[in-house]
């Protein structure tokens, strides 16, 4: 069994705390997390439209490139490519037609069937790395920390590439307890974080995106937690907007699942990239005098 | 594709002789090289810059009497495509500072520089931006960067290259500005071979006491020349380029001074007055001119055009005698005919053989030496193999590298040559070469002191139009040092002299009719209508249909 | 449009300069130029077999070496629904072969001053919005005739990884055969030619040793040596030359020293 990480795009640009806190928890944690050495954007958004085959090729070549390198599984980070690539291989796998019509479009590529599964990390850690593995490796249990487990929309949506029942959701927080730290489920968990309207409709989005953090600190929540680098653009990055329009009362620290993890396995600055993160989430961090090296959260 | 059946028969006598061959290199011994006197008499007899035959005095202009290839003296008594006394230069259709013609490595050099000190530039050129010989340099570019070297030694290697016949100001402006020049195109952004810790990596060459030669792959050249043209066209507020739209005259103004050119746009056929205070011309060298008949490693331009505008003009030249040839170009397949074989071939051991599979030189001998024997076995032992297109070619034994270095040789060490082969179904390592001489470089042209200045007021030239910086023989890495180091020089001072202000008189062509006069008092008979632009390769047969009346009459 | 019986070759014609012959007994094949059918020899290029047809190239030919770009070709072959693409100058002839010439294709080219701007991504991706109409059908790579992977290079820039994206590019030739085949109607090699110079100058590490040369030669240090070798006559000239040290060849480079260091 050969397995691949899949980074995507903007995981090397805006969310480099999302890719480099995982990269180094994985060297941390001894498993062989290797990147795919020919990869392409994953495409971003699943296209619905019946005819519109040509938006899969991009998904597509990139679980070819998968296949090509030997790998039978390959491993996302970023709920987004998460989703495009995992929808793109049902239908490879699924949609004898379309099937075709891909594959004899890309002709110089080897035909593809499906062969290759696409996970996301979080299922990684749970299924192969073991979370107890993790619990055991925690240099510095995040004890105490109250953390909201934002799912949003595409690691669960729709229930067919869901990286669990929906119904039934565990993941974040068995994550969570590896790590120490305590979990809140809240009513807003899958909510869309309004991503998809911010250019049509930036006052929708931002509307989605305080009920959301409201409705995480109302749960009892300090934190939250999340694994989509749009989803951490809206709940994150727009704080400083939310609050200047009183759409939120007090800013609410976001972290990357990832960003999280490395800092509960002990490691260092340029692991865990708070400095990408809002001020805020750092100050939570520090305001609970874990044994984490100063450096770490910027002081 | 690959070899034709007929040739592969033929290669059968080259398999013959080689295991004796290899066995003969493998004691160490080879094909015994020439004395310094055996040398004088097969240049003399088959070096085509040696041979009386083809050669002869040129007969009007400012180097009257100097003896020149056929070719390059037809070249330079011809006649204009401008009829003097037909234009009216008082339209003007282009008022600028400074003209460049050209617009290669040295031209767009030139542009770059003299936009820099403030003043408008409109360049022009036949073909395309970039369409030169920069573009197909692959070697390197020289420059003494490195602590164990300097412009001292730069400059000494240089004139000893060039047998000491290298106009001693050029090669002083060239040796001192070579850093510089690599230093400018590193700020530009070119993409240098480099170590790690950013050290530029250089390498020897023939006639290096130091490694002095700087590459970005094996398309330094091509990298030059995109990074160049890129800046350009970020400046096209300062730049104006005009592409297939050459130079075919200089105008003159009544002082004399260089006060623009005629334009023409081959694409319309419009012609255009441009007027400017400054001409800097940059056109390149003349590989096109096929002389002799022999292929060449020349982009499709290379047709001396600014040699003959200005030399109508006025201006002498120095070194023009002298041509490049380089020993073993491609003679087949027909798609690489004219391209380089690096000497590294021989280097690693390979014979060169005639059509019997017999060794017939000592395979390193000088180039111009190599050149002289190979066209000597080819006409006259007439033992040369002829390709399905008609050409002449000798063999180049490359499969002899595996057997003497073990296999896997020739990919390791000539991976470019392996690939450029195998895209036409030959195997280098299995199957020999099949080469002859090619032409390279245009030594001389257009005589300029260091400001890059000409015998004419505000006429500047820089780059391979021009002689006298590498003598009679130039050594690898000068040329694109050359084109830099003078284009920037050209730049700058012909910027300088239209800051200082130059107020152009009444606009003439006098110098043309002048030349035409000339022309017809040294009883030259329908002269050629020169710059030709471009060659013409058409067939005998297609040129007779051309040539109907009833064609002509309809032109 | 056939001259095919009009061959007068004689056994003794030879080949010169890049004019093509028939010689005796060689065959010609036939192709078709924009659809026109001509009978040319066997072997040929396609950009030497059209000028033995009677063209005359003003664009579509430049350094006729396959480096300048200028001369890219599409075409298909019979009985095949492929397209293929090459340079005039490197590709042979087949029978049957339908070609066009596409020597310019317009691309949109963003300006830019490369001193000012911030080398990053984010730059590229700014002067480029387009980038992300890529859907990575690969279209640009199959239409490359130096085998570039385009969609390879694209994709690293959108990745922010532009040292990568330098060297996968590196050997582009500017022809644009990729943007004439992009749906999202990118222009790849005025994208990649960005990437290269921002890489070539501020994240290749810089020369230091040429910096430190250059001010040595701008504070006139070589100028009397340069003055002196122009007035010495011949024979001094070649005293020096024989007498001229040689940098081992195995000497990594900045390693070795000369022993006469007076014209260092």
């Amino acid at each position: 069994m050969k397995i691949s990480y899949y980074p995507g795009c903007t995981l090397k640009t805006k969310a480099r705390n999302l890719e480099d806190a995982a990269v180094a928890s994985m060297a941390a944690l001894g498993v062989d997390f290797q990147e795919l050495e020919r990869w392409n954007c994953c495409g971003a958004v699943h296209s619905l439209a019946d005819d519109d085959l040509i938006h899969h090729v991009a998904p597509v070549r990139d679980l070819v490139r998968a296949m090509d390198q030997g790998s039978d599984k390959v491993v996302t980070l970023c709920s987004m490519c998460y989703n495009t690539l995992a929808r793109a291989n049902l239908l490879m796998r699924q949609d004898e037609v379309k099937r075709k019509t891909i594959n004899d479009f890309m002709s110089e590529e080897k035909d593809y069937h499906g062969e290759v599964e696409v996970l996301h990390f979080l299922n990684f850690l749970r299924d192969h790395v073991g979370f107890d593995k993790v619990r055991e490796r925690v240099k510095v249990p995040l004890n105490g920390l109250k953390v909201a487990t934002y799912y949003g929309c595409t690691l669960v949506r729709p229930g067919n590439v869901a990286i669990e029942p929906p119904a039934d959701r565990k993941l974040m927080a068995e994550f969570l307890e590896a790590i120490w730290a305590s979990p809140v489920d809240f009513a807003d968990a899958t909510t869309c974080c309004g991503s998809y309207q911010v250019l049509a409709n930036p006052d929708a989005a931002l509307d989605v995106a305080a009920r959301i953090l409201e409705s995480a600190t109302r749960a009892g929540a300090e934190a939250v937690v999340l694994s989509c680098p749009l989803c951490e653009y809206s709940l994150a990055r727009k704080q400083d907007e939310l609050l200047q329009k009183n759409k939120i009362s007090k800013d609410v620290p976001v972290f990357y699942f990832t960003q999280l993890l490395a800092a509960a396995l002990g490691l260092g600055s340029e692991a865990c990239r708070f400095d990408l993160s809002p001020r805020c989430s750092v100050e939570l961090l520090k305001s609970k005098n874990y044994p984490i090296d100063a450096a770490v959260v910027g002081v | 594709m690959g070899y034709t059946p007929e040739m592969l028969e033929l290669i059968k006598r080259v398999e013959a002789t080689r295991p004796a061959r290899v066995e003969m290199a493998r004691r160490g011994e080879n094909f015994p090289a020439l004395s310094l006197e055996e040398r004088a008499v097969v240049l003399e007899a088959f070096h085509p810059d040696y041979q009386k035959e083809g050669r002869r005095p040129v007969k009007v202009g400012p180097d009257k009497g100097l003896v020149l290839p056929d070719e390059i003296a037809t070249m330079l008594e011809s006649r204009s495509m401008i009829r003097p006394d037909k234009v009216d230069l008082s339209h003007v259709d282009f008022d600028t500072d400074v003209l460049i013609v050209g617009a290669g490595g040295g031209g767009t050099s030139a542009a770059l520089l003299a936009s820099e000190a403030g003043v408008k530039v409109l360049m022009v050129t036949k073909l395309r931006h970039g369409d030169a010989n920069t573009m197909m340099a692959e070697g390197g570019i020289q420059g003494a960067t490195q602590e164990c070297d300097s412009p001292f030694y730069h400059y000494l290697d240089t004139i000893g290259g060039g047998h000491f016949t290298n106009q001693p100001d050029l090669v002083a402006a060239l040796s001192h500005d070579a850093p510089q020049s690599i230093a400018w195109l590193e700020s530009l952004g070119m993409m240098f071979n480099k170590l790690p810790d950013g050290r530029l990596q250089v390498r020897h060459f023939g006639g290096s006491s130091r490694k002095r030669m700087h590459s970005a792959g094996d398309m330094t050249g091509a990298e030059i020349m995109r990074v160049l043209r890129d800046e350009a066209r970020n400046r096209s507020d300062r730049i104006t380029t005009l592409e297939f739209c050459p130079a075919v005259e200089l105008i003159l103004d009544e002082e004399g001074k260089c006060a623009g050119a005629i334009l023409y746009n081959m694409e319309t056929r419009e012609f255009f007055i441009a007027r400017a205070k400054a001409v800097v011309i940059a056109t390149g060298g003349n590989g096109r001119l096929h002389i002799k008949g022999f292929a060449t490693t020349n982009h499709y331009g290379a047709t001396m055009d600014g040699v003959v505008m200005s030399y109508r003009a006025g201006v002498g030249t120095t070194c023009l005698p002298s041509t490049q040839y380089h020993p073993t170009g491609v003679a087949y397949p027909e798609q690489n005919v004219g391209l380089l074989i690096t000497e590294k071939v021989r280097g690693l051991g390979a014979h060169v053989l005639n059509i019997d599979g017999e060794q017939f030189c000592f395979p390193l001998e000088p180039r111009d030496v190599e050149s002289a024997e190979l066209i000597k076995e080819a006409v006259e032992k007439k033992k040369a193999v002829i390709t399905p297109t008609g050409r002449v070619g000798l063999w180049l034994d490359s499969p002899m590298i595996d057997l003497l270095h073990g296999e896997g040789t020739v990919r390791k060490e000539l991976p470019a040559k392996f690939i450029q082969f195998a895209r036409h179904g030959i195997d280098i390592s299995k199957h020999p070469m099949l080469v002859y001489p090619t032409l390279h470089y245009q030594n001389g042209g257009i005589a300029i002191n260091a400001n890059c200045e000409t015998v004419i007021p505000g006429l500047y030239s820089a780059g391979e139009c021009t002689g006298g910086v590498h003598g009679e023989n130039r050594l690898m890495g000068n040329s694109l040092q050359d084109v830099i180091t003078f284009g920037r020089r050209a730049g700058v001072s012909a910027a300088a002299y239209v800051k200082k202000g130059v107020e152009l008189k009444k606009l003439t062509l006098d110098h043309v009719a002048k030349y035409e006069k000339e022309l017809k008092d040294a009883g030259i008979e329908n002269p050629m209508i020169a710059p030709v632009l471009l060659p013409d390769y058409s067939t005998d047969e297609v040129a007779a249909r051309r040539k109907m009346e009833a064609m002509q009459e309809s032109e | 449009m056939s001259h095919h019986d009009s061959k007068s070759a004689s056994p003794m014609q030879v080949a010169t300069g890049d004019r093509a012959i028939l010689p005796e007994g060689a065959r010609t094949i036939p192709i078709y130029v924009m659809g026109k059918r001509y009978e040319v020899p066997e072997t040929l290029t396609i950009m030497k077999a059209m000028e033995y047809a009677g063209f005359k190239f003003l664009r579509g030919a430049g350094c006729r070496g396959g480096i300048c770009g200028a001369c890219p070709t599409v075409y298909r072959k019979e009985g095949d629904y492929k397209l293929y693409f090459g340079l005039a100058c490197q590709t042979v002839v087949e029978p049957n072969m339908y070609l066009a010439q596409i020597p310019f294709y317009p691309a949109n080219r963003a300006k830019y001053d490369i001193e000012a701007i911030s080398p990053v991504a984010e730059t590229v991706h700014a002067l480029y919005p387009e980038l992300f109409r890529c859907v990575a059908c690969n279209n640009c790579t199959k239409a490359c005739p130096m085998g570039v992977e385009v969609l390879d290079y694209i994709s690293a820039i959108k990745q922010g990884d532009l040292a990568r994206a330098a060297h996968l590019s590196f050997d582009c030739i500017q022809c644009g055969m990729c943007a004439s085949r992009c749906m999202g109607e990118l222009p790849q090699y005025h994208v990649a030619q960005l990437v290269r110079r921002i890489y070539g100058k501020y994240i290749q590490p810089r020369a230091a040793h040429l910096e430190k040369r250059v001010v040595e030669i701008e504070s006139g240090k070589y100028d009397a040596m340069l003055d002196a070798l122009q007035k010495m006559s011949h024979e001094e000239l070649e005293k020096l030359y024989k007498e001229r040290e040689r940098e081992p060849d195995m000497a990594p480079p900045g390693t070795w020293m000369p022993e006469d260091t007076q014209y260092l």
